[in-house]
């Protein structure tokens, strides 16, 4: 771990009116790390996710990117949610060049660039195919390498397999560390599935509902490259058995309304 | 969608249905008038028909011309208007508050009072013409286009604030292209009775000849083949506005109906490599 984190949150929380969202959340991310945030629904993984992105502004705090403050201000990392968010009317390699796109005629070498992303990471044969024609799992790869072709080292995912079958899901999920051991991004990856953030992450984020907090941050103590036999092994089990300890001895009062 | 398209694109089912159905009106329409000892001066036979529209070829033609001309400049323009109508009503809400009663209000008027008072302002020529089927696109497609805006993904937009895009480009690349397929709906709705309008404004007074001056005068005469004439051309104009409509909704729209892009499209001569064929493999 270097001396200056890519991503640095400081005592970030959240209301919205009366009721409060996020609790004070502090946390540092290394380059290159690859951290989940897990916990069950309400627990002010999105809110969080959204003060990082910059869409939000929290209530108290402050997020540092390569150590500048970059609190409320949009840009400085890439992000990815459940929902796709191609445009129809874009082909893949249009659709992967939307950040440049945005900013003027697309260069011929980010052209290039998005067609060798498309090639090296499975979708060379659809680069001119229209999102309608792919499924649910292509449409997400093309967001990832549309989230990869803005070329920031923060990359922040959001539930991004969500909504697919579990087949899929962990298809994906082999995909994005075999992405993600190539290209070295630091990524924020929020979930609900816990399987999913011990599986991809050096470290767990473990938090609580209603307000969120930050509960744990579990560190991930298994070898890489990760393989599906990963999923059964004791370490796993282990961890996954302490994480759903700490979610769900919270679980009465939850239920109990 | 892209398996079913040489079936459904094939020769057989884009001509030759429709050349069948038309066909078998046609001897519907003969095998009624025969039956049923119609006299002509009520219903003339389809071949009557061909006969008036071929004896008085040169005139209808004209007609023809007229009248598709006041439905492509009043259509194109009220389609214009009615587009930056809905942009600016999007813009805010106070617009979209100002702007609202005027809207209905274009639609409450019936288009016969507003074509009698068209003729005072405008004239016999073919001013008012173009301001009813202007009239007549207008509403669907402000309706339609605003639908199209409000139906951008917050998220989309927010996705392209975080890459940095100004609203420009935002609107240019993101809600703009929103509105095309409803756009095209309003479009392909008001086609054919924008031709309509084009007939009501003939009717109304005109001095610049058309289809519609033509039926009108032909029924005075009671030549009712020469009025039948007049109808199934109109019917031509009709399916020919609405066709070209749809010609323009393919070539603008090509992800409706299509898989891949077209070989020409813009982005795909840029891409100079050629697609590889074996896809990478899952990593590990």
């Amino acid at each position: 771990m270097s001396a200056e984190p890519k991503l640095r949150i400081e005592g970030v929380s959240r209301s919205f009116e009366t009721a409060e969202a996020l609790r004070p959340v502090d946390l540092a991310v290394a380059p290159g790390e690859f951290v989940s945030v897990v916990g069950p629904s309400g627990c002010g993984k999105s809110t969080l996710f959204n003060i990082v992105s910059g869409i939000l502004a929290p209530s108290a705090g402050r997020v540092y990117i390569d150590g500048r403050d970059v609190t409320g201000t949009t840009g400085h990392a890439g992000y990815m949610l459940q929902k796709d968010l191609l445009l129809p009317w874009r082909t893949v390699i249009e659709n992967i060049t939307l950040g440049a796109a945005l900013h003027g005629r697309v260069p011929s070498d980010e052209l290039d660039r998005g067609v060798a992303l498309a090639e090296r990471y499975g979708l060379g044969e659809f680069v001119h195919h229209y999102p309608h024609a792919l499924s649910g799992g292509m449409r997400q790869r093309v967001a990832l390498m549309r989230t990869l072709a803005v070329d920031r080292d923060l990359m922040l995912l959001d539930e991004p397999f969500g909504a697919l079958d579990s087949q899929t899901r962990l298809d994906m999920q082999r995909w994005l560390l075999g992405v993600w051991e190539e290209q070295r991004r630091t990524i924020v990856f929020v979930t609900h599935d816990i399987d999913e953030a011990i599986f991809l992450a050096d470290r767990v984020v473990v938090m609580t509902p209603r307000p969120g907090a930050v509960r744990e941050v579990l560190t991930v103590d298994l070898p890489r490259p990760r393989g599906v036999e990963l999923l059964t092994a004791p370490g796993f089990s282990a961890l996954k058995r302490h994480i759903l300890e700490l979610i769900y001895d919270q679980a009465p009062v939850a239920y109990a309304r | 969608m892209p398996a079913d398209r040489t079936w459904r694109d094939s020769l057989t089912v884009q001509v030759l249905a429709p050349l069948l159905s038309l066909a078998l009106l046609v001897g519907v329409w003969a095998l009624v008038v025969d039956v049923f000892a119609i006299p002509q001066y009520v219903l003339p036979t389809p071949g009557a028909t061909w006969e008036a529209i071929r004896s008085d070829w040169g005139t209808l033609w004209d007609g023809m011309r007229i009248t598709f001309g006041e439905f492509l400049l009043g259509f194109v323009a009220g389609s214009l208007v009615g587009f930056m109508f809905a942009v600016a009503m999007a813009q805010s809400r106070l617009v979209m508050r100002a702007l609202h009663p005027i809207l209905i209000a274009s639609q409450a008027v019936p288009i016969i009072a507003i074509a009698a008072a068209l003729v005072i302002w405008l004239g016999f020529g073919l001013a008012p013409k173009i301001v009813i089927v202007a009239l007549i696109v207008f509403f669907p497609v402000v309706v339609n286009v605003l639908d199209g805006l409000a139906s951008v993904d917050r998220d989309m937009i927010n996705l392209a604030r975080a890459m940095g895009a100004s609203s420009a480009r935002i609107f240019r690349h993101i809600s703009l292209p929103a509105t095309y397929t409803p756009l095209f709906s309003a479009l392909k709705l008001s086609a054919t009775f924008s031709v309509t309008g084009a007939v009501i404004g003939e009717w109304t007074a005109s001095t610049s000849g058309g289809l519609g001056a033509y039926l009108l005068q032909a029924n005075s005469r009671l030549n009712t083949p020469a009025t039948f004439a007049s109808i199934a051309l109109l019917a031509v104009l009709g399916v020919v506005a609405f066709m070209t409509v749809v010609a323009f909704e393919r070539a603008l729209t090509p992800w409706r109906t299509r898989a891949v892009a077209r070989p020409w499209s813009a982005t795909r001569r840029r891409v100079r490599r050629a697609p590889v064929k074996a896809p990478a493999p899952l990593p590990r």
